[in-house]
């Protein structure tokens, strides 16, 4: 009998500790993927250790900063031992403020309309396209979509943006402010991003007798079967660190903090 | 003068890397039975290691150490006590990290691999020091659970596990549930006459 031959899609390894063995060996590649969390869950951290880890292996990234000014993230990023500023300096990671973007597509305004979506999905992708980036974070598209006033809108943008990186070959973050990750939770802002996306990484707090407790989840990821279980997570110098989360301590933990 | 008891360096010859050992004490004799397990490991077997503190503060620990001469400065130590004392975490003292709580099982699981990773030593040792200051702090099905995980974790990294544990102040469920993971038993626990 001959042995079955699984197709698998090649994958971007993320390279954050314990990550790629929960997706089974990475991020399918060109996947958009939705990485919703509560204030200082790490997203921004697992985020730029993506893009850190790729540049590490030779890759071109870019990181478009909404949420923070440039300067300000890549301070914080320097306290990471793997993180080394000759990244930046060499064009490896490639930092946009998104206020500056949209100065230069004369986009200050206090809402989008159709074509200042088209625009800015046209010079979001030709950045892609001109320094051939293969990772790419948008942090955060909450801040980004609060401009676009229409739910519709909302989801060609997403749509559109992810199927022209993908088309490129980028594999894409997306990070998404959420006020909840319990698990009656939407994991978007807006509610269409989670349908959108290709996988989805959650990110919150657990409270354990009055302390948090980081986790993270992956709930879905296109292409890949993987671990749907909590995981508790330590941001280190080393990176983000996992493992998974004690099954009785959910017994004592609480989402409270976020609401039920 | 401070006694070491020789028979555990000699019983510890015998065992593995990827071992998970046992170490019962009783109140009274569990400083003399933790130098006697961490001299070998650190002297004769000239081991890196990791040192939980969940029984006392880390700085308490070390004073102990040099106090009978023995230089601790390259044991990473992780202190699960001090936190929850004010002004508690202003050491002098570069090994020592801390985490918030004794509660925060995972973050120590966590903390432990990360310092591992940043020592240079080939062959090393992790000490929890002790199973029954936990108990303290955790729901006894959730310590089980969580010791289960803690030496599978190191036994496959090839990493010694050390488990301190007082017998008569361990729930009994964590106890059992200790006999069945640990290859190896050290016993200077004290004999309760009920």
């Amino acid at each position: 009998m001959q042995p079955t031959t699984v197709y698998t899609r090649d994958r971007c390894l993320t390279g954050i500790h314990g990550l790629d063995e929960i997706l089974r060996g990475g991020i399918p590649y060109g996947s958009t993927v939705l990485a919703a969390g509560t204030c200082g869950s790490g997203k921004t951290t697992l985020g730029m250790e993506f893009l850190v880890r790729g540049a590490l292996a030779g890759e071109a990234c870019a990181h478009f900063t909404a949420t923070e000014p440039s300067v300000k993230l890549l301070e914080n990023i320097r306290q990471y031992s793997f993180f080394d500023m000759n990244m930046v300096d060499s064009g490896l990671i490639n930092v946009f403020d998104m206020d500056v973007l949209y100065s230069w597509l004369g986009l200050d305004k206090a809402s989008f309309e159709l074509e200042d979506v088209h625009a800015l999905i046209k010079a979001i992708v030709d950045i892609v396209n001109t320094i051939g980036v293969t990772r790419l974070v948008i942090d955060s598209v909450t801040t980004l979509c609060y401009k676009i006033k229409s739910e519709q809108l909302i989801r060609d943008f997403l749509f559109t943006l992810g199927k022209k990186l993908a088309t490129l070959g980028c594999t894409t973050i997306l990070i998404s402010e959420i006020t909840s990750a319990t698990e009656n939770a939407h994991w978007s802002s807006f509610g269409v991003e989670e349908a959108i996306a290709d996988g989805i990484i959650v990110m919150g707090d657990s409270e354990r007798m009055g302390h948090l407790l980081r986790f993270l989840q992956v709930v879905k990821m296109r292409g890949t079967a993987h671990s749907r279980a909590k995981h508790a997570i330590e941001l280190t110098p080393l990176g983000v660190m996992l493992t998974p989360m004690l099954k009785w301590g959910a017994s004592v933990d609480k989402n409270t903090r976020w609401g039920q | 003068m401070f006694e070491l008891d020789q028979r555990i360096a000699e019983q510890l010859t015998q065992v593995a890397l990827n071992s998970a050992v046992q170490v019962r004490v009783g109140s009274a004799n569990s400083f003399m039975v933790t130098a006697s397990t961490m001299v070998p490991l650190m002297q004769m077997f000239e081991m890196g290691g990791v040192y939980i503190s969940a029984s006392r503060g880390a700085v308490e620990i070390i004073q102990a150490f040099e106090a009978i001469g023995v230089d601790v400065s390259h044991i990473q130590f992780i202190d699960l006590v001090s936190s929850g004392i004010l002004g508690g975490t202003d050491v002098n003292y570069s090994n020592v990290h801390f985490v918030d709580s004794p509660i925060m099982l995972e973050s120590v699981l966590l903390r432990t691999l990360y310092v591992l990773r940043t020592m240079n030593s080939q062959r090393n040792f992790v000490f929890l020091d002790s199973v029954n200051a936990l108990a303290i702090y955790n729901d006894d099905r959730m310590l089980a659970e969580y010791l289960h995980t803690f030496i599978n974790t190191f036994r496959q990294r090839e990493i010694l596990s050390v488990v301190l544990t007082v017998p008569d102040q361990t729930p009994p469920l964590v106890l059992s549930n200790l006999d069945t993971y640990c290859t190896d038993i050290v016993d200077r626990g004290q004999v309760v006459v009920l």
